[in-house]
């Protein structure tokens, strides 16, 4: 139900504000337009995998709120038949100036899921305020999660802070990727890291409340040289992925993935282990998506098959 | 309180290149990314470095500050709260390994030149008995504040240090000449001064890093058999 207040009617999901984070100091002021927390701008969403009776897993638990839009859980990877497959669709287009976002995603002992975006995920030009989205994602013990979206476009003059906390059993295995554009590539002659600034912190801890690792990094072009060698020196597209797994199954993944600089190709892709066991960090760096995809998709296959025996299989040609 | 002179003393000694902590064993992938072409000449250099020096600025110079300000406050547990945090933070294992094993030979100099600090004696024993990481940064903020260094005495000698520990590397994998390397101290130095007033006002959620060029040369090298440094 949504609350009321004299005059502005507000979204009841869970409250999205990053006015405590110093980062985000100039960029407070309400959106002339519609205000913060407005039902439709405010979008929220839950979901709850777990394994029914047979021992399949399937979407049991499914909230939403608008613009965000999950309809079913639908069985297509062919390599794992039994394996709950989810596009989170937003019927807003872009993210615009004040939008708020909440994802609560849950996967219980023993069930997988595979969750992902329909489309690449627009961040329009803010002049007011920001675009702001937290997620929780909690796995249990034996429990398996890709969680692998489309890429973020971030057009200029936007503002985007995300956080995300990840709380894993340390039996359970959860690969969480992003994939950062520079901006629209090709768009009025190139649109390259022009945003104002991207804020994004990821955090994972085990059930019991122990800190394993926390990753931020804030970009802001105006304020460092982003073309810098050592930062995206001549690179356009940047990929992040943690994984968080067993210490045994982060040996064999990271053993089983070789890191690349390869100038010809325009692709580069490094690994390493996140602190206190936690897992391991992935970042690719490339010039288009295509080829960035292609990394992090063939990653995620090295991290099927040590968890559940399987490749990733091809992408859909459409993707 | 130590007079001007002492204390320009000091300040020299801890940021001295021989002062033995070991920054001569570690490049931060600048191996890497002189092999691979990456870092090639003055102005590749400057640029990585600069890299660098930012991240160190706004995470490891954040730390040092905190651990400082915990102190002089007589606030151990945030000291130590300081250093496990900052290892939360570390996403790189060859950093994580360089920072713990430079600060542990800080800390052990910190008891030899203040046997009866309380403070000193307590974050050693910590670092043995594994209660706490021991991280450079959180050692330099120790030390700083006990020999009644300032704040500003300490993130200058932080980002020094960072910055010229990679352009002492340069110099045995680089093509670049000592002149080169002294310019670009001098601008990069005079650059981290600007980022003081903002880093000193700066807690654990503040902490940021955007290097991931650099995190993929640190993965190279942590893959590779290249091993002129550690790092």
């Amino acid at each position: 139900m949504a609350t009321t207040t004299p005059d502005r009617i507000y979204s009841d999901a869970p409250r999205v504000d990053f006015a405590h984070c110093r980062e985000m100091q100039p960029y407070l002021t309400e959106p002339k337009a519609m205000y913060v927390g407005a039902p439709g701008k405010h979008g929220y969403l839950r979901l709850g995998f777990e394994l029914d009776k047979e021992g399949k897993s399937i979407l049991r638990d499914l909230d939403r709120r608008a613009p965000l839009i999950v309809q079913q859980e639908l069985y297509f990877d062919e390599e794992l038949p039994g394996l709950p497959c989810v596009y989170i669709l937003s019927s807003g287009g872009p993210n615009v100036d004040g939008d708020r976002y909440h994802q609560d995603i849950t996967v219980k002992k023993g069930a997988m899921a595979w969750v992902s975006t329909g489309a690449a995920t627009k961040l329009a030009k803010m002049k007011y305020n920001y675009s702001g989205m937290i997620q929780n994602i909690v796995l249990e013990a034996d429990a398996y999660l890709e969680f692998m979206p489309e890429p973020i476009i971030p057009h200029a003059g936007t503002r985007f802070i995300c956080d995300t906390r990840m709380i894993v059993d340390p039996t359970a295995t959860v690969f969480y990727s992003e994939i950062y554009m520079g901006g629209r590539k090709y768009y009025n002659g190139g649109e390259l890291f022009k945003f104002d600034i991207l804020s994004v912190c990821t955090h994972g801890e085990r059930p019991d409340g122990e800190q394993l690792f926390r990753e931020k990094f804030i970009i802001s072009p105006d304020k460092f040289p982003i073309r810098d060698i050592g930062v995206m020196g001549d690179f356009d597209i940047f990929a992040n992925v943690l994984v968080m797994t067993p210490p045994d199954k982060a040996e064999e993944i990271y053993n089983a993935t070789q890191p690349v600089f390869d100038r010809k190709n325009r692709i580069a892709a490094g690994i390493t282990h996140l602190p206190n066991g936690a897992g391991l960090l992935y970042k690719v760096l490339g010039d288009e998506t295509g080829p960035v995809k292609a990394q992090v998709r063939k990653f995620c296959s090295t991290v099927r098959q040590a968890i559940k025996g399987k490749p990733v299989p091809a992408e859909f040609p459409w993707r | 309180m130590a007079s001007p002179l002492i204390n320009l003393m000091r300040l020299i000694q801890f940021t001295d290149s021989t002062f033995p902590v070991g920054t001569f064993s570690f490049s931060n992938g600048l191996e890497s990314a002189a092999y691979e072409n990456l870092v090639t000449d003055a102005k590749s250099l400057e640029q990585y470095t600069r890299a660098a020096s930012l991240q160190a600025a706004y995470s490891d110079g954040i730390a040092a500050l905190n651990a400082y300000k915990a102190v002089n406050a007589g606030d151990y547990d945030t000291v130590t709260l300081t250093d496990r945090r900052l290892m939360l933070f570390k996403m790189n294992d060859e950093a994580r390994l360089m920072l713990r094993r430079m600060g542990k030979k800080l800390a052990e100099l910190a008891v030899r030149f203040y046997p009866d600090n309380e403070i000193c004696r307590r974050f050693l024993k910590d670092i043995e008995t594994d209660a706490t990481p021991g991280s450079f940064p959180v050692a330099q903020g120790v030390i700083f504040a006990v020999a009644g260094l300032s704040p500003e005495e300490l993130f200058s000698s932080h980002q020094y240090g960072v910055i010229n520990m990679i352009l002492a590397a340069a110099l045995r994998c680089v093509r670049v000449s000592h002149l080169d390397t002294q310019e670009i101290l001098l601008r990069l130095t005079d650059e981290a001064e600007k980022l003081y007033p903002e880093v000193s006002e700066m807690e654990f959620e503040d902490m940021n890093a955007f290097v991931p060029e650099m995190d993929i040369m640190a993965s190279l090298h942590e893959k590779g058999k290249m091993r002129m440094f550690m790092n």
